[in-house]
């Protein structure tokens, strides 16, 4: 439990770090951090449930495509400056470093048994962050256009 | 004759500028999608009554019909990518705003100009957050505390590295694998003289700030979106980086054999 807790508070940690170096600035930083520490907690609890790799890391992704969308248009920012810095906990990169120790050291087998769990996870990623801007955009569409006809049926009211 | 002249004149300039804005956007971290949208969009909003746009990661080709009836292509050629999405937001706002009312090209090359003067942390501050972010990573995959403390001076040796490597002018893949090599050795020392359990953790920690998981993630999502070319190259250039590194490290923690 402790660990999880720690896992989950580097993950918000490394994200604002992230933040930093990617020039981003003020209080978005906080929500970056906040964004990194949801994804890795959500992946942690799917993972829990589920067992399978591939629908934690998904979900996780989703997780925090809504609330990079919803956060973006909220304070009206491009939704890739919260995006990316939320993204980075999720990010296979240890797993990229074995694979590619176990490539140089010769270990074959090991070698093809971390590519193929490097492909999963980032294909988990990218699925889900493609599933998860198809849903925000049809989501936000809609809800733009239920404001728009309320309006328009209010000045029509009016007049 | 003469105004018609100024006028094809202007439209280039225009292309030119609405070529820069997408140069910005590509270089400073944006998606491919992104920077082709942007382009279509300004080129509605000067009415160019048709405008083709191919973007990959490494170049931008435009060709546009002006309203007077010239037909403009230009180019260009990005070499060299960073992050920084507060630069990407800025010219994205910038964008719009000229989307909504246009202005004529000089005045938008000022505007540009202006989005470029950024706020930018101070050498000093992104110095220490090397540090930091290694170490936050270090304990991240499974390190200690104090596995965390010889990430973090790693990290500072790290950015050292690569800033001296940067003004040299190297090479970029020779220059990863400089950077992850005296990583490691640094580690192997700093284990040596006691401080630290785990290299691989450390080294991990480390090499998050050099890895490419981020540009091998969006490669994948290129890749699945359509944007098969632009996926290919980022994919191709995640994997070079990645055995770049790992021969860094991996000759020195074997030739050590650590």
């Amino acid at each position: 439990m402790f660990d999880m807790f720690i896992e989950v508070l580097m993950a918000g940690l490394g994200s604002a770090g992230f933040a930093y170096l990617f020039n981003v600035h003020g209080k978005k930083i906080a929500w970056t951090g906040i964004g990194g520490a949801l994804s890795w907690l959500v992946y942690l609890i799917v993972m829990q449930m589920s067992g399978d790799l591939f629908v934690a890391l998904f979900a996780a992704t989703l997780s925090i495509v809504v609330a990079s969308e919803i956060l973006a248009r909220v304070i009206k920012i491009p939704v890739i400056m919260m995006l990316v810095p939320m993204l980075i906990p999720l990010v296979p990169g240890g797993t990229l470093f074995y694979s590619m120790q176990a490539l140089i050291s010769g270990k074959n087998l090991q070698f093809i048994g971390y590519v193929q769990s490097l492909a999963l996870q980032a294909a988990a990623i990218a699925v889900g962050m493609i599933v998860g801007t198809a849903i925000m955009g049809n989501f936000f569409t809609f809800y733009y256009r239920a404001k728009a006809q309320k309006i328009s049926q209010k000045i029509t009211e009016q007049s | 004759m003469d105004q018609n002249k100024s006028s094809t004149k202007e439209y280039r300039q225009i292309i030119s500028c609405i070529l820069d804005v997408g140069e910005l956007l590509l270089k400073n971290g944006a998606e491919v999608m992104r920077v082709e949208d942007t382009i279509t969009r300004l080129c509605d909003a000067y009415g160019f009554s048709s405008s083709d746009v191919l973007t990959i990661t490494s170049s931008i080709l435009l060709t546009a019909v002006a309203p007077d009836g010239d037909i403009i292509t230009q180019t260009r050629r990005i070499k060299s990518r960073s992050t920084d999405l507060s630069l990407v937001g800025r010219v994205n706002a910038l964008s719009r705003e000229i989307a909504a009312n246009p202005m004529p090209s000089d005045k938008f090359t000022n505007m540009l100009q202006e989005a470029q003067n950024d706020k930018v942390y101070s050498r000093r501050t992104i110095f220490i957050t090397y540090g930091f972010v290694s170490a936050i990573f270090a304990v991240f995959f499974g390190g200690d505390f104090v596995d965390g403390i010889a990430a973090f001076i790693s990290g500072l040796i790290l950015y050292i590295v690569q800033q001296l490597g940067g003004k040299l002018r190297m090479n970029s893949t020779l220059l990863n694998t400089l950077c992850s090599a005296i990583t490691a050795f640094v580690i192997v020392v700093l284990l040596h003289i006691g401080i630290g359990h785990h290299s691989d953790k450390i080294m991990i920690g480390n090499i998050m700030l050099l890895i490419p998981g981020l540009a091998l993630t969006t490669s994948l999502r290129d890749l699945i979106n359509g944007d098969t070319i632009s996926g290919l190259l980022g994919l191709f250039e995640a994997v070079i980086k990645a055995i770049a590194i790992a021969i860094g490290s991996a000759l020195v923690l074997q030739g050590l054999g650590v």
